[in-house]
């Protein structure tokens, strides 16, 4: 059927398709340094944040575009693992496809989350850049309010990814409803294991920053 | 003078370059000086471009506009002398007087060639030029401003456009800001539309080009799950411009958006008009992706079509975009110009809705699938 003929690449199309969200997806996880990374385990959940640390020491190199790239790519390989797992709740629920056409439809629908990510991290360098000419009212607010915001705005965007990306594959409504749960159940997961600062993180967190910043 | 399409595009078009020409000397070269009355020359010059089928019947309507940055030059020339009385400024203030007050002279002078044209101009197409030329002027004057006072207004202009048109925006109205924002699109759909030479580079390899839009990918009614959902040159273009700005921290650097804009534009002298936006700017494929479940979307009404072919892909859309074998969806390279929706000369082809026969299409062919 002339509809469905698919092109010699394809196959590299649909493996981009998977590479490219998982990158953005998980390369915030990896960009923190020694002085950023206690504010980033309290941004995002801190276990991927160590798990970020811990591969960044197995390739070390003190050329600093490599470096960028390695750190990069240590948040990238966190990301992909975390999407390969997502997709297989994905999998169960959507029932009518191959794992990989999953996985796809998974990572493109990451991407409001990836694009959360990739705004917090930047927001985070942002506010440890401008430490010492703030008030720590101002400095409380932009890293717990404005996340907050920032992050429901994204919530919504993700379910209209879900049940667009859904409807135009052609996911049957009931099952698009389960789609649904699965992203508000991985959202509600993300959050209770450490997405977002919480007034109490921030309290332990600002005088280190300061002393941190001071030297 | 009878102002012919081709006399009326050289005017605007020259007219433009000599303004652009005395921008670029002013911010870029050690004069460090610039006179708001080019901001709107450009303005005029884009808005009459982008608008060429209304105006080329009312060519003394599109004199008047000319006028605009004659009267901006002379508000704020006394304002500059008294600030920095320097020669540059009045060189400058010269130069935007011969810019604007030249093609003034010949549209007011003139005769119009045509009639006004029957079909009337959508609404939204000419919503959609004056966004562009504003956006347009903003971004010359911050990115003025940046490298003239060393500050950084252009990264703020940057830092919006990529929250508002990568991260949110294309979730609610998809690729549409490649066609209604970008300070690139503006010059290119002024520019290049009317500039038909053969190019050198008219396509890339046959299997990449069969990849560049979505005839093979999935469509309502008929959904093939393995299919891409996405182009492919959109996310082969991904890779070196992120990768580079990632890898390089170009980030932060001045130099950076505008050496990728003006690179652009010059590869659009090779290549096919919009394609290059396609090809080589990573901002258009993020958006493509972001954009997957936009709510805003244009339709193809095939049960209603009457195969006139007059929105065949070449003459119709910058993409290239053949919409007549998207069956009923936009694809993902789709930047909502509605340059097919306004060639098209019957009503409800192409529109937001499907409908009722292609509806009932679709629905035969998801039960068929």
């Amino acid at each position: 059927m002339e509809n469905n003929y698919t092109t010699p690449l394809a196959k590299w199309a649909r493996a981009l398709e998977i590479i490219i969200p998982g990158y953005m997806f998980g390369k915030s996880y990896g960009i923190a340094d020694e002085k950023t990374v206690d504010l980033f385990r309290a941004q995002f959940p801190a276990f991927l944040i160590n798990l970020a640390e811990y591969l960044k020491t197995i390739f070390q190199t003190d050329n600093e575009n490599l470096q960028r790239f390695v750190t990069n790519t240590a948040g990238a390989v966190i990301g992909f693992s975390l999407i390969a797992i997502l997709a297989i709740v994905m999998h169960i629920v959507l029932r009518d496809r191959k794992y990989v056409d999953t996985l796809r439809f998974t990572a493109v629908t990451l991407l409001p989350i990836a694009v959360l990510n990739g705004t917090l991290s930047h927001a985070v360098k942002t506010l440890v850049e401008n430490m010492g000419t703030q008030t720590v009212e101002a400095l409380t607010n932009s890293a717990i309010q404005g996340p907050r915001n920032y992050i429901v705005l994204n919530f919504c965007f993700y379910m209209i990814c879900l049940w667009m990306l859904g409807r135009r594959t052609g996911v049957v409504r009931t099952r698009r409803w389960a789609v649904i749960c699965v992203g508000i159940a991985f959202m509600a997961i993300y959050l209770a294991s450490g997405l977002m600062i919480t007034a109490g993180e921030w309290q332990i967190l600002l005088p280190k920053l300061q002393a941190a910043l001071a030297h | 003078m009878v102002i012919t399409k081709q006399r009326f595009i050289n005017i605007n078009k020259y007219a433009l370059i000599a303004a652009i020409i005395v921008y670029l000397a002013g911010v870029f070269t050690s004069i460090k000086a610039l006179q708001p009355g080019i901001i709107f020359t450009f303005g005029a010059g884009f808005f009459l471009l982008l608008h060429q089928p209304y105006f080329l019947s009312r060519v003394k309507l599109a004199a008047h506009l000319w006028i605009l940055p004659a009267i901006i030059g002379m508000f704020t020339y006394p304002i500059l002398i008294e600030k920095e009385p320097s020669g540059q400024n009045a060189i400058q203030f010269l130069l935007v007087m011969i810019i604007s007050l030249l093609p003034f002279l010949f549209l007011i002078t003139g005769t119009a060639d045509e009639e006004p044209a029957k079909k009337q101009r959508l609404k939204i197409v000419s919503a959609r030029t004056v966004v562009q030329t504003f956006i347009f002027m903003l971004w010359a004057t911050v990115t003025a401003f940046a490298f003239i006072k060393g500050s950084r207004g252009d990264l703020l202009f940057w830092g919006m456009f990529h929250v508002f048109t990568v991260a949110i925006l294309p979730f609610i109205m998809g690729r549409v800001l490649c066609g209604w924002l970008c300070p690139n699109a503006t010059m290119q759909d002024a520019f290049y539309k009317n500039l038909t030479f053969k190019r050198p580079i008219s396509n890339l390899p046959k299997a990449i080009e069969e990849q560049s839009h979505t005839s093979a990918m999935y469509i309502s009614g008929q959904i093939d799950k393995s299919a891409p959902y996405l182009p492919f040159t959109l996310l082969l273009c991904w890779f070196p411009m992120f990768f580079s700005e990632t890898v390089f921290d170009l980030t932060g650097v001045m130099w950076y958006p505008v050496a990728f804009m003006y690179g652009l534009i010059g590869l659009s002298l090779f290549m096919p008009w919009r394609k290059v936006c396609t090809y080589f700017c990573w901002l258009s494929s993020y958006r493509a992706m972001c954009g997957q479940g936009s709510l805003w979307r244009l339709r193809y009404n095939k049960s209603v079509c009457k195969e006139c072919k007059i929105c065949k892909a070449e003459e119709a859309c910058p993409f290239f975009i053949d919409i007549r074998n998207q069956d009923n969806e936009m694809p993902a390279s789709c930047c909502l110009c509605f340059s097919c929706m306004e060639a098209c000369p019957f009503k409800g082809v192409i529109s937001f809705r499907r409908a009722p026969e292609e509806k009932a299409r679709v629905k035969a062919l998801g039960k068929a699938a």
